[in-house]
Protein backbone atom coordinates (compact mmCIF):
# COMPACT_ATOMS: atom_id res chain seq x y z
CA UNK A 1 0.00 0.00 0.00
CA UNK A 2 2.08 3.16 -1.26
CA UNK A 3 0.88 6.27 -0.37
CA UNK A 4 0.41 7.93 -3.95
CA UNK A 5 -2.29 5.43 -5.58
CA UNK A 6 -2.65 5.48 -9.06
CA UNK A 7 -5.97 7.15 -10.47
CA UNK A 8 -8.19 4.16 -11.56
CA UNK A 9 -12.17 5.16 -11.99
CA UNK A 10 -13.17 2.35 -11.58
CA UNK A 11 -12.03 2.19 -8.37
CA UNK A 12 -13.47 5.85 -8.00
CA UNK A 13 -9.73 6.56 -7.58
CA UNK A 14 -9.99 9.82 -9.46
CA UNK A 15 -8.26 13.12 -7.78
CA UNK A 16 -9.84 15.00 -4.68
CA UNK A 17 -11.03 18.25 -6.92
CA UNK A 18 -12.84 15.54 -9.14
CA UNK A 19 -14.30 13.84 -6.95
CA UNK A 20 -16.09 16.23 -5.36
CA UNK A 21 -16.36 18.37 -8.48
CA UNK A 22 -20.16 18.33 -10.33
CA UNK A 23 -19.80 16.19 -13.65
CA UNK A 24 -22.17 16.62 -16.37
CA UNK A 25 -23.26 13.83 -18.51
CA UNK A 26 -23.06 14.25 -22.37
CA UNK A 27 -26.70 15.25 -22.72
CA UNK A 28 -26.18 17.95 -20.77
CA UNK A 29 -22.89 19.13 -22.51
CA UNK A 30 -24.64 18.84 -25.26
CA UNK A 31 -27.02 21.58 -24.74
CA UNK A 32 -24.61 23.71 -23.33
CA UNK A 33 -22.59 23.46 -26.01
CA UNK A 34 -25.16 23.97 -28.39
CA UNK A 35 -26.89 26.74 -26.64
CA UNK A 36 -23.20 28.30 -26.75
CA UNK A 37 -23.33 27.62 -30.99
CA UNK A 38 -26.40 29.44 -31.06
CA UNK A 39 -25.01 32.59 -29.72
CA UNK A 40 -22.32 31.62 -31.84
CA UNK A 41 -24.26 31.87 -34.95
CA UNK A 42 -25.93 34.87 -33.97
CA UNK A 43 -23.59 36.71 -33.57
CA UNK A 44 -21.32 36.05 -36.34
CA UNK A 45 -21.86 35.34 -40.12
CA UNK A 46 -19.38 32.19 -39.52
CA UNK A 47 -19.94 30.50 -36.51
CA UNK A 48 -17.60 27.58 -37.84
CA UNK A 49 -14.76 30.32 -37.95
CA UNK A 50 -14.69 30.94 -34.28
CA UNK A 51 -15.00 27.62 -32.86
CA UNK A 52 -11.86 25.83 -31.84
CA UNK A 53 -11.49 22.87 -32.81
CA UNK A 54 -11.82 21.25 -29.31
CA UNK A 55 -15.40 22.77 -29.31
CA UNK A 56 -16.58 21.33 -32.38
CA UNK A 57 -14.79 17.72 -31.68
CA UNK A 58 -16.69 18.27 -28.11
CA UNK A 59 -20.05 19.23 -29.38
CA UNK A 60 -20.10 16.26 -32.57
CA UNK A 61 -19.00 13.65 -29.54
CA UNK A 62 -21.74 14.52 -27.33
CA UNK A 63 -24.38 15.03 -29.58
CA UNK A 64 -23.72 11.83 -30.89
CA UNK A 65 -23.39 9.87 -28.01
CA UNK A 66 -25.88 11.55 -25.97
CA UNK A 67 -28.64 8.95 -24.97
CA UNK A 68 -31.60 11.72 -24.71
CA UNK A 69 -31.97 15.04 -26.22
CA UNK A 70 -35.08 16.50 -24.95
CA UNK A 71 -34.25 19.05 -21.96
CA UNK A 72 -36.98 18.10 -19.77
CA UNK A 73 -35.55 14.12 -19.86
CA UNK A 74 -32.57 14.87 -19.96
CA UNK A 75 -33.45 16.65 -16.68
CA UNK A 76 -35.58 13.86 -15.34
CA UNK A 77 -32.39 11.18 -15.87
CA UNK A 78 -30.41 13.34 -13.34
CA UNK A 79 -33.20 13.44 -10.72
CA UNK A 80 -33.38 9.58 -11.10
CA UNK A 81 -30.19 8.92 -10.51
CA UNK A 82 -29.15 11.66 -7.91
CA UNK A 83 -31.59 9.52 -5.55
CA UNK A 84 -29.42 6.51 -5.63
CA UNK A 85 -26.10 8.23 -3.41
CA UNK A 86 -24.18 7.99 -6.77
CA UNK A 87 -20.49 9.54 -6.73
CA UNK A 88 -21.13 12.70 -9.40
CA UNK A 89 -18.86 10.65 -11.77
CA UNK A 90 -20.96 7.39 -11.67
CA UNK A 91 -23.76 9.27 -12.06
CA UNK A 92 -22.07 10.37 -14.83
CA UNK A 93 -21.11 7.31 -16.28
CA UNK A 94 -24.44 5.29 -16.09
CA UNK A 95 -26.65 8.09 -17.56
CA UNK A 96 -23.80 8.21 -20.26
CA UNK A 97 -23.46 4.34 -21.29
CA UNK A 98 -27.57 3.37 -20.03
CA UNK A 99 -26.75 0.04 -19.11
CA UNK A 100 -29.64 -2.51 -19.48
CA UNK A 101 -28.61 -5.09 -17.34
CA UNK A 102 -27.42 -4.97 -13.55
CA UNK A 103 -24.64 -7.08 -14.78
CA UNK A 104 -24.08 -4.71 -17.64
CA UNK A 105 -24.10 -1.60 -15.21
CA UNK A 106 -21.50 -2.87 -12.39
CA UNK A 107 -19.67 -4.23 -15.56
CA UNK A 108 -19.13 -0.42 -16.55
CA UNK A 109 -19.22 1.25 -12.34
CA UNK A 110 -17.49 -1.66 -10.50
CA UNK A 111 -17.53 1.18 -7.92
CA UNK A 112 -21.38 0.81 -7.10
CA UNK A 113 -20.79 -2.30 -5.47
CA UNK A 114 -17.28 -1.86 -3.51
CA UNK A 115 -17.24 -0.43 -0.19
CA UNK A 116 -20.40 -1.65 1.61
CA UNK A 117 -21.95 1.21 -0.09
CA UNK A 118 -26.03 0.49 -0.25
CA UNK A 119 -26.19 -0.87 -3.70
CA UNK A 120 -28.26 -4.36 -3.79
CA UNK A 121 -29.03 -5.79 -6.83
CA UNK A 122 -32.42 -4.49 -6.50
CA UNK A 123 -31.35 -0.94 -6.32
CA UNK A 124 -29.78 -1.15 -9.03
CA UNK A 125 -32.38 -3.02 -11.24
CA UNK A 126 -34.83 0.05 -9.99
CA UNK A 127 -32.75 2.43 -10.94
CA UNK A 128 -32.16 1.19 -14.51
CA UNK A 129 -35.94 0.22 -15.37
CA UNK A 130 -36.23 4.10 -14.10
CA UNK A 131 -33.66 5.57 -16.72
CA UNK A 132 -35.22 3.36 -19.46
CA UNK A 133 -38.31 4.97 -18.91
CA UNK A 134 -37.62 8.00 -19.57
CA UNK A 135 -36.25 7.07 -22.73
CA UNK A 136 -39.76 4.70 -23.66
CA UNK A 137 -41.38 8.51 -23.37
CA UNK A 138 -38.76 10.68 -24.31
CA UNK B 1 -16.42 37.09 -8.52
CA UNK B 2 -15.13 39.92 -6.27
CA UNK B 3 -11.79 41.76 -6.90
CA UNK B 4 -10.32 43.99 -4.22
CA UNK B 5 -10.24 47.43 -5.45
CA UNK B 6 -5.70 47.24 -5.12
CA UNK B 7 -5.78 45.29 -8.29
CA UNK B 8 -7.82 47.87 -10.31
CA UNK B 9 -5.91 49.33 -12.92
CA UNK B 10 -4.04 49.12 -15.79
CA UNK B 11 -3.85 45.09 -15.82
CA UNK B 12 -7.27 44.69 -14.28
CA UNK B 13 -8.47 41.96 -16.89
CA UNK B 14 -5.03 40.21 -16.32
CA UNK B 15 -6.01 40.37 -12.49
CA UNK B 16 -9.41 39.50 -13.24
CA UNK B 17 -8.73 36.42 -15.55
CA UNK B 18 -5.71 35.33 -12.84
CA UNK B 19 -8.69 35.33 -10.11
CA UNK B 20 -11.00 33.32 -12.52
CA UNK B 21 -8.42 30.61 -12.87
CA UNK B 22 -7.30 30.44 -9.85
CA UNK B 23 -10.49 30.50 -8.33
CA UNK B 24 -11.73 27.85 -10.87
CA UNK B 25 -9.05 25.52 -10.99
CA UNK B 26 -9.81 22.85 -8.67
CA UNK B 27 -11.87 24.16 -6.97
CA UNK B 28 -14.76 23.76 -9.53
CA UNK B 29 -17.88 24.95 -6.78
CA UNK B 30 -20.35 26.57 -8.11
CA UNK B 31 -19.56 29.93 -6.36
CA UNK B 32 -19.33 33.59 -7.58
CA UNK B 33 -23.22 33.17 -9.37
CA UNK B 34 -21.25 30.95 -12.62
CA UNK B 35 -21.97 27.65 -13.27
CA UNK B 36 -18.97 25.26 -13.23
CA UNK B 37 -19.05 21.84 -14.62
CA UNK B 38 -17.10 18.79 -15.49
CA UNK B 39 -17.67 16.50 -18.02
CA UNK B 40 -16.78 13.07 -16.98
CA UNK B 41 -14.63 12.06 -19.79
CA UNK B 42 -11.26 10.50 -19.65
CA UNK B 43 -10.28 9.33 -16.80
CA UNK B 44 -7.92 5.83 -16.25
CA UNK B 45 -10.28 3.13 -16.00
CA UNK B 46 -13.60 5.17 -17.04
CA UNK B 47 -15.53 3.02 -20.18
CA UNK B 48 -16.74 5.56 -22.79
CA UNK B 49 -18.04 5.53 -26.04
CA UNK B 50 -15.60 6.64 -29.24
CA UNK B 51 -15.69 6.62 -33.29
CA UNK B 52 -13.56 4.49 -35.00
CA UNK B 53 -11.71 7.05 -37.26
CA UNK B 54 -8.53 4.34 -39.03
CA UNK B 55 -7.82 0.85 -38.84
CA UNK B 56 -4.89 -1.28 -39.30
CA UNK B 57 -3.14 -4.23 -38.88
CA UNK B 58 -1.57 -2.42 -35.49
CA UNK B 59 -4.94 -2.02 -34.21
CA UNK B 60 -7.71 1.16 -34.38
CA UNK B 61 -7.67 4.54 -33.94
CA UNK B 62 -10.76 6.01 -32.33
CA UNK B 63 -12.12 9.97 -31.39
CA UNK B 64 -14.15 10.49 -27.99
CA UNK B 65 -14.49 14.41 -28.87
CA UNK B 66 -10.85 15.76 -28.77
CA UNK B 67 -9.58 13.06 -27.58
CA UNK B 68 -7.65 10.55 -29.41
CA UNK B 69 -7.60 6.76 -28.34
CA UNK B 70 -5.41 3.89 -29.60
CA UNK B 71 -6.73 0.49 -29.05
CA UNK B 72 -3.93 -2.26 -30.14
CA UNK B 73 -4.70 -5.38 -31.49
CA UNK B 74 -3.49 -7.03 -28.53
CA UNK B 75 -6.38 -5.63 -26.64
CA UNK B 76 -9.47 -6.33 -28.66
CA UNK B 77 -10.50 -9.43 -28.44
CA UNK B 78 -8.47 -12.39 -29.54
CA UNK B 79 -11.66 -13.95 -31.78
CA UNK B 80 -11.12 -11.07 -34.22
CA UNK B 81 -8.67 -11.09 -36.99
CA UNK B 82 -8.21 -7.90 -38.97
CA UNK B 83 -8.81 -7.98 -42.36
CA UNK B 84 -7.02 -5.63 -45.05
CA UNK B 85 -8.65 -4.37 -48.25
CA UNK B 86 -10.52 -1.20 -49.27
CA UNK B 87 -11.84 -0.65 -46.07
CA UNK B 88 -9.72 -2.74 -43.66
CA UNK B 89 -11.68 -4.18 -40.52
CA UNK B 90 -11.47 -6.52 -37.45
CA UNK B 91 -13.95 -9.35 -37.95
CA UNK B 92 -15.25 -12.12 -35.66
CA UNK B 93 -14.97 -15.65 -37.74
CA UNK B 94 -18.13 -15.68 -38.19
CA UNK B 95 -18.67 -12.53 -39.63
CA UNK B 96 -21.02 -11.07 -37.27
CA UNK B 97 -19.09 -8.37 -35.53
CA UNK B 98 -17.20 -5.77 -37.55
CA UNK B 99 -14.89 -2.92 -36.42
CA UNK B 100 -14.30 -0.59 -39.62
CA UNK B 101 -13.83 3.34 -39.64
CA UNK B 102 -16.90 5.04 -38.21
CA UNK B 103 -18.08 1.76 -36.18
CA UNK B 104 -18.79 2.98 -32.59
CA UNK B 105 -17.24 1.15 -30.17
CA UNK B 106 -17.48 1.48 -26.09
CA UNK B 107 -14.04 1.06 -24.89
CA UNK B 108 -12.32 1.22 -21.57
CA UNK B 109 -9.38 3.50 -21.04
CA UNK B 110 -6.48 1.76 -19.87
CA UNK B 111 -3.54 4.82 -19.60
CA UNK B 112 -2.54 8.02 -21.16
CA UNK B 113 0.10 10.26 -22.55
CA UNK B 114 0.31 13.77 -21.17
CA UNK B 115 2.33 16.34 -23.64
CA UNK B 116 3.61 18.93 -21.62
CA UNK B 117 5.13 21.15 -24.47
CA UNK B 118 1.40 21.15 -25.81
CA UNK B 119 0.33 22.25 -22.29
CA UNK B 120 3.23 25.19 -22.10
CA UNK B 121 1.76 26.48 -25.77
CA UNK B 122 -1.08 27.29 -25.26
CA UNK B 123 -1.23 30.54 -25.44
CA UNK B 124 -4.35 32.99 -23.39
CA UNK B 125 -4.64 35.46 -25.41
CA UNK B 126 -4.76 33.84 -28.93
CA UNK B 127 -7.89 31.39 -26.90
CA UNK B 128 -9.41 34.20 -25.59
CA UNK B 129 -9.52 35.80 -28.93
CA UNK B 130 -12.44 32.82 -29.66
CA UNK B 131 -14.35 33.90 -26.55
CA UNK B 132 -12.92 30.62 -25.00
CA UNK B 133 -10.70 30.41 -21.84
CA UNK B 134 -9.01 27.81 -22.36
CA UNK B 135 -6.54 27.17 -19.20
CA UNK B 136 -4.39 23.49 -18.07
CA UNK B 137 -3.65 22.24 -14.84
CA UNK B 138 -1.30 19.71 -15.04
CA UNK B 139 -4.15 17.63 -16.49
CA UNK B 140 -6.77 19.88 -16.40
CA UNK B 141 -8.30 21.60 -19.45
CA UNK B 142 -10.62 24.64 -18.52
CA UNK B 143 -13.03 26.06 -20.71
CA UNK B 144 -15.05 29.27 -20.51
CA UNK B 145 -17.69 29.70 -22.62
CA UNK B 146 -19.06 33.53 -21.89
CA UNK B 147 -22.75 33.89 -21.71
CA UNK B 148 -22.15 36.52 -24.33
CA UNK B 149 -20.06 35.46 -27.01
CA UNK B 150 -18.06 38.86 -27.38
CA UNK B 151 -14.72 38.09 -29.09
CA UNK B 152 -13.08 41.51 -27.92
CA UNK B 153 -10.66 41.32 -25.13
CA UNK B 154 -11.45 44.50 -23.70
CA UNK B 155 -14.75 44.14 -23.02
CA UNK B 156 -14.22 40.42 -21.41
CA UNK B 157 -13.13 42.29 -17.93
CA UNK B 158 -16.91 43.92 -17.95
CA UNK B 159 -18.20 40.11 -18.63
CA UNK B 160 -16.42 38.25 -16.41
CA UNK B 161 -18.68 39.45 -13.31
CA UNK B 162 -21.67 38.64 -15.09
CA UNK B 163 -23.42 35.77 -15.24
CA UNK B 164 -21.29 33.21 -17.27
CA UNK B 165 -21.33 29.99 -18.18
CA UNK B 166 -18.32 27.61 -17.22
CA UNK B 167 -17.89 24.51 -18.73
CA UNK B 168 -14.49 22.35 -17.72
CA UNK B 169 -13.88 19.48 -19.66
CA UNK B 170 -11.94 17.19 -17.92
CA UNK B 171 -8.76 15.89 -20.72
CA UNK B 172 -6.61 13.59 -18.90
CA UNK B 173 -4.25 14.29 -21.78
CA UNK B 174 -5.46 14.10 -25.95
CA UNK B 175 -4.31 11.14 -25.89
CA UNK B 176 -5.17 7.71 -24.35
CA UNK B 177 -4.48 3.85 -25.05
CA UNK B 178 -7.94 1.49 -24.49
CA UNK B 179 -9.17 -1.96 -25.14
CA UNK B 180 -12.22 -3.75 -26.31
CA UNK B 181 -11.25 -7.21 -24.36
CA UNK B 182 -13.20 -7.28 -21.18
CA UNK B 183 -17.11 -8.52 -21.08
CA UNK B 184 -20.01 -5.62 -22.56
CA UNK B 185 -17.17 -3.86 -24.49
CA UNK B 186 -16.72 -3.83 -28.16
CA UNK B 187 -18.95 -3.06 -31.23
CA UNK B 188 -22.07 -0.60 -30.33
CA UNK B 189 -23.12 0.30 -34.11
CA UNK B 190 -21.99 -0.28 -37.44
CA UNK B 191 -21.37 3.16 -39.93
CA UNK B 192 -24.57 4.00 -41.47
CA UNK B 193 -26.59 1.61 -39.32
CA UNK B 194 -28.34 4.82 -37.86
CA UNK B 195 -29.24 6.90 -40.90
Amino acid sequence: MSGEEEENAAELKIPDEFLKAKCLMNCEVALILEHKYEQLQQMADDPMNQMSQVFEKSLQYVKRFSRYKNPDAVRQVREILSRYQLAEFELCVLGNLCPETVEEAIAMVPSIKTRGRAHDDEAIEKMLNDLSLIKKFE
Amino acid sequence: MQLHPRHFGRDLRDKLVAKLMKDVEGTCSGRHGFIVAITGIESVGEILEAVVTMVNKMGFFAEAGPVQIFVSNHLIPDDMEFQSGDIPNYTTSDGSVKIQKDSEVRLKIIGTRVDATEIAQTSLAQLLSRAVLLSYSLFTLILVILSTASRSDNQLCSLIPIRQQILIIRLLSQFCIGTIKDDFLGVISDPGATS
